[in-house]
């Protein structure tokens, strides 16, 4: 699973769930600060990332860390790497 | 002390027969249906059961943030889209609603039945990780009244009367007594509610529901008819600015009517039993408030949903307070039975009847059996409405009567 694809379908989320246009989101958004998402959007984005990989996150203390969109790529190139099998389970 | 005056100023709808109060006024004005055949439901009932749906505009929907609409299930968001068309007719400043002063007073049957059924779907399958945090939100009882309250920055008392069927009207009354006791100065007020197969099966389960399969589903729904055999589930949202009298007169304010009297009680025994005492307890309660005769009364909107024993309850309680002479209709012949939406929603049509002089029939009323001894007009009349009672009856015994009156 490459780079592309994690961004590609991490993006997809904040099209779907946050109604966001595609050419916003760049690495170095802040997700609180410049995609304006709140307590509520993030317990969202966890669900939409828990769905789109089929791991659960909700306990992982690294997604409590993520400050950027780049922040959430990075998380899952490490994740696909530690965890192969995600690459079967996109949806 | 003299009572503080509450008068409407804005009135808006999401209704089976459209998403505006000019659209439903039209509608039935001419007479058509907002009833047809719930072919989506086929796979639930396995066969074809009659409803009243709602269709939203998807691009009034976008015009709603995405931060409020979120935590919308169809319920709330009905009421959202009526609560703009009537707060657009106030004229009302947008700065006004974050006074403190103005109060969010909105109810339903539930907060939004779809959502519930979501909800116990995926715990039932083991899905509950997959749940928006906005899940219980939507489906919280009061889901329309908070929603409604931030899509305007409403910083009031915020309440949600929800008592079933007669939660918007019950909403309407709270709205006039917060007015009168000098709480609030304007109060956005009324009911919704969304209709899903299992709202309607709970209505089957009681034999209230009508459910024959027929080639005119239209015809299907037939209040105080002497064939009737049940409701039809409606859905939809009635939303009214409720405002102070002189706040109103200060700003040169489009009146439309008044609010003029309020009960509401319960038969304190059963559930679902009509009790038709309790049913004239509460309008003789309502009259009493406005300090208005039950001669002086034009017109009574009847809460009347088809059902067997519901309908004539109610058309013998009005016999008891205003004898045979004072015309009866109920609209739930053309939207069908709309549930926590339905006092206001049809508030919002009889106030179309007190500005133009109407009275508009009920629909599919061809044989009056033994809802005789009641007048009941079987087309639209001309005829000066300047006072009407309007009925809300609902489970839990709840009765809930309004009057209101032409503004002069």
């Amino acid at each position: 699973m490459d780079r592309n694809e994690i961004v590609k379908t991490v993006n997809s989320i904040f099209v779907e769930r946050f109604e966001m246009d595609e050419s916003e989101l760049t690495p170095e958004k802040k997700i609180i600060e410049d995609l304006q998402l709140d307590s509520l959007d993030l317990v969202d984005m966890i669900v939409g990332l828990q769905q789109k990989f089929g791991i659960m996150l909700r306990d992982n203390p690294e997604i409590r860390n993520v400050r950027t969109l780049g922040d959430v790529y990075d998380l899952f190139e490490k994740l696909a790497k530690e965890h192969p099998e995600i690459a079967d389970k996109i949806k | 002390m003299e009572k503080r005056r509450a008068v409407v100023t804005g009135i808006g709808v999401v209704s089976p027969l459209g998403n505006s109060v000019a659209e439903l006024y039209r509608g039935l004005l001419d007479g058509r249906s907002g009833i047809r055949a719930m072919t989506e439901w086929r796979g639930e009932f396995g066969r074809s059961i009659a409803g009243a749906p709602v269709v939203p505009d998807p691009e009034q929907v976008k015009q709603i943030s995405r931060k409020v609409r979120r935590t919308m299930g169809n319920a709330a968001l009905f009421a959202g889209l009526a609560a703009r068309e009537a707060v657009t007719q106030s004229g009302l400043e947008p700065e006004f609603f974050s006074s403190g002063r103005v109060a969010c007073v909105i109810g339903s049957t539930v907060g939004s039945a779809a959502s519930m059924t979501e909800a116990c779907v995926a715990d039932y399958e083991g899905r509950r990780n997959d749940l928006s945090a906005c899940h219980f939100f939507r489906l919280m009882s009061h889901s329309s009244s908070f929603n409604v309250a931030d899509m305007f920055g409403i910083n009031g008392p915020q309440l949600s009367t929800n008592s079933a069927c007669a939660s918007g009207l019950q909403a309407l009354g709270e709205a006039l007594e917060l007015i009168q006791l000098g709480k609030v100065d304007a109060v956005v007020a009324g009911g919704s509610d969304e209709s899903t197969p299992l709202v309607a099966a709970s209505f089957q389960l009681l034999y209230a529901l009508a459910e024959e399969e027929v080639p005119e589903p239209e015809k299907l729904s037939r209040p105080f008819d002497a064939g009737r055999t049940g409701l039809v589930c409606g859905e939809g949202a009635g939303i009214l600015v409720v405002e102070e009298l002189e706040h109103a007169k200060r700003r040169g304010a489009q009146i439309l009517f008044e609010i003029a009297g309020y009960a509401t009680n319960c038969s304190g025994w059963h559930v679902s039993h009509s009790d038709e005492v309790q049913t004239a307890n509460c309008m003789k309660g309502a009259l009493a408030d406005a300090g208005i005769s039950a001669e002086a009364v034009d017109y009574i909107s009847a809460h009347a949903t088809g059902t067997k024993v519901g309908d004539a309850a109610e058309a013998s309680a009005i016999r008891a307070v205003f004898g045979g002479d004072t015309p009866v209709s109920s609209l739930k012949g053309h939207i069908g039975h709309t549930l926590g939406a339905s006092g206001a929603l049809e508030m919002a049509a009889v106030a179309g009847m007190m500005r133009d002089g109407l009275v508009l029939p009920t629909r599919n009323l061809e044989e009056v059996g033994d809802c005789s001894g009641i007048l009941l007009p079987r087309e639209v009349q001309e005829r000066r409405v300047r006072v009407c009672l309007k009925n809300s009856i609902a489970f839990g015994g709840v009765n809930a009567s309004l009057v209101c009156r032409s503004f002069e």
